[in-house]
């Protein structure tokens, strides 16, 4: 294994520590997540999933689903047809989901997990193999909903919350950081 | 570093670069170096050219579960695991291809991103907004101990209630009472909001509620579609009506509201609310002066002709008919002399008539018009209202054993509900039944044990109940409700604990129709979403669980395929009438019954084997034993309010989707322009509509469809706006219902409210 450069380190953990936010099941695993991200922001266990679920989980209509369909395709549908170009990169990406057909492929909690190990073979372990997959899942996908997603979360400014705006701007920092100090532009 | 979107794509568009790119990837070893997450590493790439993936399509057999009378039969297509597209399957008659703009939005329906996905539980209290997730174990855990401490603490679990309905009609969907019946003896909601005052004139008059094949009405040579509107809501019974009228039948509707069918019809007669019964007793009596009555028939087959006939002669005064119905009177004659006269002649009466304080004696009224004619027992005859003829199920779902030792209510027993569950021939015991189209009240005052849980599912309680702001009141003095559902709706919204369900697309399941004569099978056609579960799923978790905590506490099985359990359901009777050998052949599509016409043979059950024009029971459950004349509620505000159902949603389902939201974004209420000049409220005005029961906020259309004195408003459940009809409607008993579903209907169409412009 080759030594990983500290900023492509903090690289990692971040997009791990957003992909297991984005994936939690419950209260800890989401606050652990959280704190992961050193957000200074104090919060309990349970006000954090109860802000994060009226963002982005429900039951009621969430103020940003995390779901890449909804921002390409048809603004009230998952399983569309950006959701079968995703499934058909991972496939090419030599992935297979377990989850599939029952979370849909471009849930962003699945996108990020996708992204982070792309990521990992090339910094952690230096295999390029699936860097131009990994540039292309980036640019040409990953680019062309997250901020949308993001600012459709921000724009909401009644519902604030220090928590969800700082996950957000993690989020945002995060796309631009990789699709900038990458050394390549879509 | 740079890359090329060009080599990507073609990467992934080109057969022999994806080919030649994954095999370099499996020879790489980089499968080998994945760290792992949710995605795992693919050891069995598909390289294969050209790549199709699993592109090519599956079919599979599906139903509308909806309360529809169309009940279609459908064919889902599905690719890679993804429904794509749905059509009517072709092998139905009925169904002929086609499904309604409802259905067609199954596809968005299930993807729709409103779905409930998860089991969630309202942490700050109903109606808070707070939720957090909570594991389908933590869920059973929570349920199963709270009803294992009631049962500790009331010696019952009566104080354990159930509210479910029609939003899955699929006969496994009865395993959620099934759930109910394992636990113990419990508290059910009990009755139907939906058409019982109908089923009790029916059975008074024939012994059952059973009518003629649709199909049959396109040799209809007179068709009277009685305040009924199939253009908007039985879209696939238009068809016969359209051929009975292109073959020279007579099409007429009646209805105090000018509906899409009346634009279809021959003629369109305009009727005072509630005194549609006076007008088919104004109609016998014209074609009995004029000898145009059945004679033979109603002497072999009736029972109480002799004092029908009395009763009209005596009370029955043709001005007066004219004067309360608002029809001329050379118009009620000509309309009674053509029916007579065309045989066959049929009426199809719609479920809203009976939701009238004389809902039942209006029907009744009409099945004696249509005897009178001698159009019962005949061929595209009948006095058609609907059916549970091909409903012989085994209910095997819903037969589950009370756990042993349960201890239950003494009170009286009797039929509860579409599907009868009659009290435990080996036990002294029953459940506890309240009246469903009095919830609010009847969770407010039950004692003995107070009612400290209720469970909903297949139902949108707040929708489809009455007396919105009680039943808020009601609600938050539970200690905790369970709503299980597919989206969340206002219901929802004052739970602790949602649970998310499956659709019909992602279960088995069978369905036949309370109309037509159709048998279809459900197929799991994709892998339930999310979170989501089958109600019969939840009811074994919920069994397991509860076995776990307290062996023995519940009979249902503890885990479930809902193809094993729907394959229970068929019995030899089912395939006798529909004449299949096994369900499997279902598969093949769906199949019909052989064709019967209902009393043809001349044979009722009622207790003298005929029509009864003249009924016993009628006079020892209602008060009179002939059909006559009820005067309908007296208004107690200005204006009389009706709320039918609307062609955007089917009850509280499909409106909330974005394909309807697009046609039809917001409620209105229609109101006569000489009412609306009076308050001068101009067409779009905001207006308050109010009464003693509440206050709704909506924008105003202007339009002679609904008579001056009525204004009208759709029963609908939106996502995005707090309107519900039922703020306004209170719930007044319709007068009957409880022979035969165990609690009287409800008068809904008899709501009365004043406006202004805001």
């Amino acid at each position: 294994m080759q030594t990983i450069q500290p900023q492509n380190a903090l690289r990692l953990d971040d997009v791990k520590h957003l992909r297991d936010i984005f994936n939690a099941q419950n209260s800890q695993e989401l606050k652990r997540a959280f704190d992961a991200l050193h957000s200074c922001i104090e919060i309990s266990e349970e006000d954090l999933e109860v802000q994060f679920n009226r963002y982005f989980i429900g039951p009621m209509e969430p103020i940003a689903d995390p779901f890449a369909s909804i921002y390409i395709d048809d603004p009230d549908v998952v399983m569309s047809k950006s959701t079968l170009h995703v499934r058909e990169l991972y496939e090419t990406m030599g992935f297979t989901n377990p989850l599939k057909n029952i979370i849909p492929d471009d849930h962003l909690g699945v996108e990020l997990d996708a992204y982070y190990q792309l990521l990992y073979l090339e910094e952690a372990k230096g295999i390029t193999y699936l860097s131009d997959l990994r540039h292309y899942f980036l640019h040409e996908h990953l680019s062309l909903w997250v901020p949308r997603f993001i600012a459709r979360a921000l724009e909401h400014s009644e519902h604030d919350s220090k928590a969800m705006t700082f996950i957000l701007l993690q989020l945002k920092s995060l796309l631009i950081r990789e699709t900038t100090t990458q050394g390549v532009t879509a | 570093m740079s890359y090329s979107k060009e080599n990507v794509e073609s990467i992934v568009n080109n057969g022999i670069s994806r080919r030649s790119f994954l095999k370099g990837l499996a020879a790489s070893g980089v499968l080998s170096s994945f760290p792992g997450g949710i995605l795992q590493a693919n050891e069995d790439l598909n390289t294969k050219i050209p790549y199709l993936g699993e592109k090519s399509y599956q079919t599979f057999r599906n139903a509308c579960p909806r309360n529809c009378y169309d009940t279609c039969s459908i064919k889902t297509y599905v690719k890679d695991g993804v429904m794509q597209f749905i059509e009517g399957a072709t092998e139905s008659t009925y169904t002929h291809g086609g499904c309604c703009v409802k259905g067609n939005t199954y596809v968005k329906r299930v993807y729709s991103a409103r779905r409930l996905k998860y089991p969630m539980m309202q942490v700050g209290g109903k109606g808070s907004g707070n939720w957090k997730r909570i594991s389908w174990d933590q869920a059973m855990d929570i349920i199963a101990k709270k009803l294992l401490e009631m049962k500790k603490e009331d010696g019952t679990l009566l104080g354990a209630a159930l509210t479910k309905y029609s939003g899955n009609f699929g006969i496994t969907h009865y395993g959620i009472e099934g759930m109910f019946n394992s636990i113990g003896y419990t508290t059910r909601l009990a009755g139907t909001p939906c058409w019982p005052a109908g089923i009790d004139a029916q059975n008074l008059d024939m012994g059952d509620m059973w009518c003629n094949d649709p199909e049959e009405m396109k040799d209809s040579k007179f068709i009277i579609l009685w305040g009924v509107n199939p253009a908007s809501n039985s879209i696939h019974s238009m068809k016969y009506i359209y051929e009975a009228k292109k073959k020279g039948a007579k099409v007429i509707v009646i209805d105090p509201v000018f509906t899409e069918a009346a634009s279809k019809a021959s003629q369109y007669i305009q009727i005072k609310a509630g005194t549609d019964g006076l007008l088919a007793l104004g109609m016998a009596k014209i074609i009995i002066d004029a000898n145009l009555h059945d004679q033979k028939w109603l002497d072999a087959n009736s029972k109480g002709y002799k004092e029908y006939k009395a009763y009209l002669d005596k009370e029955v005064k043709l001005d007066n008919v004219s004067k309360i119905t608002g029809i001329p009177l050379a118009m009620i004659k000509e309309l009674a002399l053509s029916f007579a006269k065309a045989k066959p002649a049929t009426i199809w009466m719609g479920y809203g008539m009976q939701r009238h304080t004389n809902g039942g004696s209006m029907i009744r009224a009409i099945d004696a018009f249509v005897a009178v004619s001698g159009n019962i027992g005949k061929y595209a005859g009948g006095a058609r209202y609907g059916h549970l003829n091909t409903w012989g199920f085994n209910y095997a779902a819903l037969s589950m054993p009370k756990p042993e030792g349960s201890v239950g209510y003494t009170g009286p027993e009797g039929a509860k509900g579409d599907v009868a569950q009659g009290k435990d021939a080996k036990s002294n015991y029953t459940d506890r039944f309240l009246n469903i189209n009095k919830t609010a009240r009847e969770l407010i005052n039950a004692k003995e044990p107070k009612v400290r849980l209720l469970w909903v599912a297949c139902k949108n309680v707040f929708a489809q109940d009455f007396d919105r702001n009680q039943l808020i009141r009601a609600f938050q003095q539970l200690d905790l409700v369970v709503v299980a559902d597919q989206f969340f709706n206002e219901t929802a919204k004052w739970a602790d604990i949602v649970l998310p369900v499956a659709t019909q697309f992602e279960e088995y399941d069978v369905n036949v129709s309370y109309w037509h004569y159709w048998l279809t099978l459900n197929e799991q056609a994709i892998k339930p979403l999310f979170e989501v579960k089958s109600d019969l799923e939840i009811a074994a978790m919920l069994s397991k669980r509860m076995n776990q905590l307290q062996a023995g506490s519940c009979t249902f099985p503890q885990s479930v395929d809902t193809k094993a359990m729907m394959a229970k359901e068929f019995n030899p009777g089912i395939y006798e009438q529909f004449g299949i050998k096994s369900w499997e052949e279902l598969k093949n599509g769906p199949v019909k019954a052989k064709a019967v016409i209902p009393y043809a043979d001349g044979k009722f059950k009622t207790p003298s084997g005929k029509f009864e024009f003249y009924s016993d029971k009628a006079l020892e459950l209602f008060g009179s034993a002939l059909p006559t004349y009820l005067e309908v509620r007296k208004p107690y505000d200005k204006f009389r309010m009706t709320s039918p159902h609307s062609r955007w949603s089917l009850h509280s389902q499909f409106q909330n989707l974005e394909w309807m939201e697009d046609v039809h974004p917001e409620p209105y209420v229609y109101i006569n322009p000489d009412d609306a000049e009076a308050k001068m409220v101009k067409e779009g005005d905001t207006v308050a509509v109010f009464n003693k029961q509440g206050l709704l906020r909506l924008k105003a259309k202007l339009t002679d469809n609904v008579q001056a004195g009525t204004v009208l408003m759709y029963e609908q459940w939106y996502n995005n706006n707090i309107y519900n009809v039922n703020e306004l409607v209170d719930d007044t008993s319709s007068d009957m219902g409880a022979f035969k579903t165990g609690a009287p209907g409800v008068a809904l169409h008899d709501t009365f409210v004043n406006f202004r412009k805001l």
